[in-house]
């Protein structure tokens, strides 16, 4: 059991942060207000490997460990959340899929172009009438020669609106008794694929969030990945480490939010002294500071179990639960911690309050995650 | 600022545990020269530092930026070595593993000492021609071309390779890390760690060659000024301040204030 971070993760740490703190602390800001998203600093991160974390060399990724995966996705997020965002979509939900269900033809054909940031990833589940429950989704894939034809609508796409290539969740047997959906490789350049408007949405503005349509889109039958009827195996299996992805980023945004608290309560000055000399903002700073540090364990140990191949789903969920509650509370005390500075969009906590709230909400909701951690124990013969 | 950096009182020396460890800022606009000029001729990089085992870290920080190959020299009798000693060590390890080596390049000074003298001090123990604080490197086959500022000065040096530059911070703006790059360093693993006798340093050596200084304090120079304050009735103020300092005033300007008729406020 190693707890102390080795020198591997210490130098990703290190470079993740001064890439961040450089290229995108400046812009976070105005990007967030005008909702968005950075064209050229995704061009200078697909050449360092922001967009192949734990591809495969030979695909041209960096071949990472999830913890490494996690570090900079917490860096990015502890700078700006929505680039965390579109980062952890594409490599944890779009590009893990393929290593995992892709067979050789569709990797070869894909994988360097994912892993290179030449295309941009989308996983596209949720519809207007289905997000956690997974089996209600109603966009249909009927076969027609050697295509499938796709119709239905996808709500709430992070990458939506920049991305080249999504993963598109549709059945492939409407029979009532017998509802069976698959995972369709479906590029933007096929016809049928369309964009809608972006969303207006609370935070993570910067990331291109959108709906997409599919009037007849035809998509070749080779493009289904894993087999026809995988669906849920897939989603389930993608949404497992995708929820890895959120906790770093919950927890990425937590850091930044109660590094920015701590530099103010140690400079505001009220009754003569700084704040951080008061017991009251002591409490929140030592709670904080504790709970980061637990929410950090319970997330590197998810993705040890990833790479030793043991089952983590439960812990996975464990890690999204906690890390995402605590960014939100986190945010929140920043904020409190600020004051009325705090509910100001010239101090960077107010983005953090308002982009963590989401972490809650996506890749599963905390009561989806609860339930999930439930019926993981309640299956287990020994406690 | 190096007053900034938490010193150890009795031994003068960096207290390694409470400064996190990091590639010397200056050294890493070396390596990127080093780099660029890799990209215009074929050439292969060496680095090489001294210090406790932590510091692999840099040489793996170096490997992700595009060095081929890394030395460390690690050693407890080597601890605490001054710029003297660090340079003949440097010397012992380059004559030994790069003896080939075409160009030296230094950071032009260290973040946590500032001294700027390993570098001079390694070409005169290697006796090669060298030029210090280089914002701009050029090679024309074996001329080095090498610009630098010296107090307020610009000024172009030619030399012949074999050479040593030390490289300031104006330009080489170092690359960023990639993370394929700090992947592929770690799982490939090309650092040669060398102790003293693997460089024929004994002991008895360290006492001959070794420090010759000793940093007894690590202190900021404070300035004697001090401001003085004047309050009262403003002509009250304006007299009492001409009384004290008309004479120094005078003789600023060159021409005397002494003398004028004005209003004593008694």
């Amino acid at each position: 059991m190693q707890f102390n971070p080795c020198m591997k993760h210490k130098l990703i740490r290190d470079s993740a942060r001064h890439f961040a703190e450089t290229e995108l602390a400046p812009i976070a800001a105005e990007i967030d207000k005008n909702a968005t998203f950075p064209t050229a600093v995704a061009e200078k991160m697909k050449k360092l490997n922001y967009f192949g974390l734990q591809a495969p060399k030979e695909f041209g990724g960096a071949a990472l460990d999830s913890v490494s995966a996690a570090i900079v996705v917490e860096e990015l997020s502890r700078v700006c959340a929505a680039v965390g965002l579109c980062v952890t979509v594409h490599n944890g939900v779009a590009v893990f899929p393929f290593l995992q269900f892709g067979n050789k033809k569709q990797n070869e054909k894909y994988l360097p172009k994912l892993a290179s940031g030449e295309m941009i990833g989308a996983f596209s589940l949720t519809e207007a009438n289905a997000g956690s429950d997974a089996g209600s989704v109603e966009t249909t894939a009927s076969k027609d020669g050697n295509d499938y034809v796709l119709n239905g609508t996808k709500i709430f796409v992070t990458n939506g609106g920049v991305c080249d290539l999504a993963l598109i969740f549709a059945l492939t047997n409407t029979d009532q008794k017998q509802l069976q959906s698959s995972v369709f490789i479906v590029e933007s350049s096929y016809e049928g694929f369309l964009r809608g408007e972006l969303e207006d949405l609370c935070g993570m503005r910067a990331n291109p969030v959108s709906s997409l349509f599919f009037e007849n889109c035809r998509v070749p039958e080779e493009n289904i990945l894993g087999k026809l009827g995988m669906g849920m195996k897939i989603g389930m299996t993608t949404l497992d480490n995708g929820r890895i992805g959120v906790a770093a980023q919950a927890l990425g945004i937590a850091q930044g939010a109660f590094e920015a608290a701590v530099k103010y309560a140690k400079e505001r000055q009220q009754f003569k002294k700084p704040i951080a000399s008061l017991q009251t903002i002591q409490n929140y700073i030592a709670d904080m500071a504790t709970e980061q540090a637990a929410a950090r364990l319970l997330l590197y140990r998810a993705c040890e179990l990833k790479d030793a191949g043991e089952p983590y789903s439960c812990e996975a969920a464990m890690a999204k639960l906690y890390c995402s509650t605590l960014a939100s509370k986190t945010t929140s005390l920043a904020v409190q911690i600020h004051g009325g500075y705090g509910y100001s969009k010239e101090y960077d906590v107010e983005r953090y309050f308002r982009d963590a709230k989401v972490t809650e909400i996506y890749e599963g909701t905390s009561e989806i995650q609860r339930m999930v951690i439930a019926r993981a124990v309640l299956s287990k013969l020994t406690l | 600022m190096v007053t900034e950096l938490p010193w150890d009182e009795k031994t003068g020396t960096l207290r390694r545990d409470l400064a996190p460890g990091m590639m010397n800022p200056a050294c890493k606009h070396a390596l990127e020269a080093a780099l660029q000029i890799k990209e215009k001729y074929s050439a292969h990089i060496t680095v090489i530092t001294m210090g406790p085992p932590a510091a692999k870290e840099v040489l793996y920080e170096a490997l992700a930026m595009g060095a081929d190959s890394t030395i460390l020299i690690c050693d407890k009798i080597l601890a605490g070595s001054d710029t003297y000693a660090t340079s003949w060590i440097l010397a012992q390890a380059i004559n030994k593993q790069c003896d080939k080596a075409d160009l030296i390049l230094c950071g032009a000074f260290t973040a946590d000492s500032e001294t700027a003298q390993v570098g001079p001090q390694l070409a005169e123990r290697m006796n090669l021609p060298a030029a210090a604080y280089a914002e701009k490197i050029e090679v024309n086959g074996r001329t080095l071309r090498v610009r630098r500022i010296v107090d307020n000065f610009r000024e172009t040096l030619e030399m012949k390779c074999p050479a040593l530059v030390t490289v300031s911070m104006e330009n080489y703006l170092p690359r960023y890390v990639g993370l394929g790059g700090l992947q592929s360093a770690f799982s490939e693993n090309q650092i040669k760690v060398l102790d003293a006798a693997a460089l024929g340093i004994a002991a008895a050596d360290v006492q001959k060659e070794g420090s010759r200084t000793k940093v007894r304090r690590v202190f900021l120079r404070k300035t004697q000024k001090e401001n003085e304050y004047f309050t009262g009735v403003a002509v009250n103020v304006v007299n009492e301040f001409l009384n004290k300092y008309e004479r120094k005033i005078s003789t600023v300007i060159g021409k005397s204030i002494e003398g004028k008729e004005r209003t004593r406020g008694k």
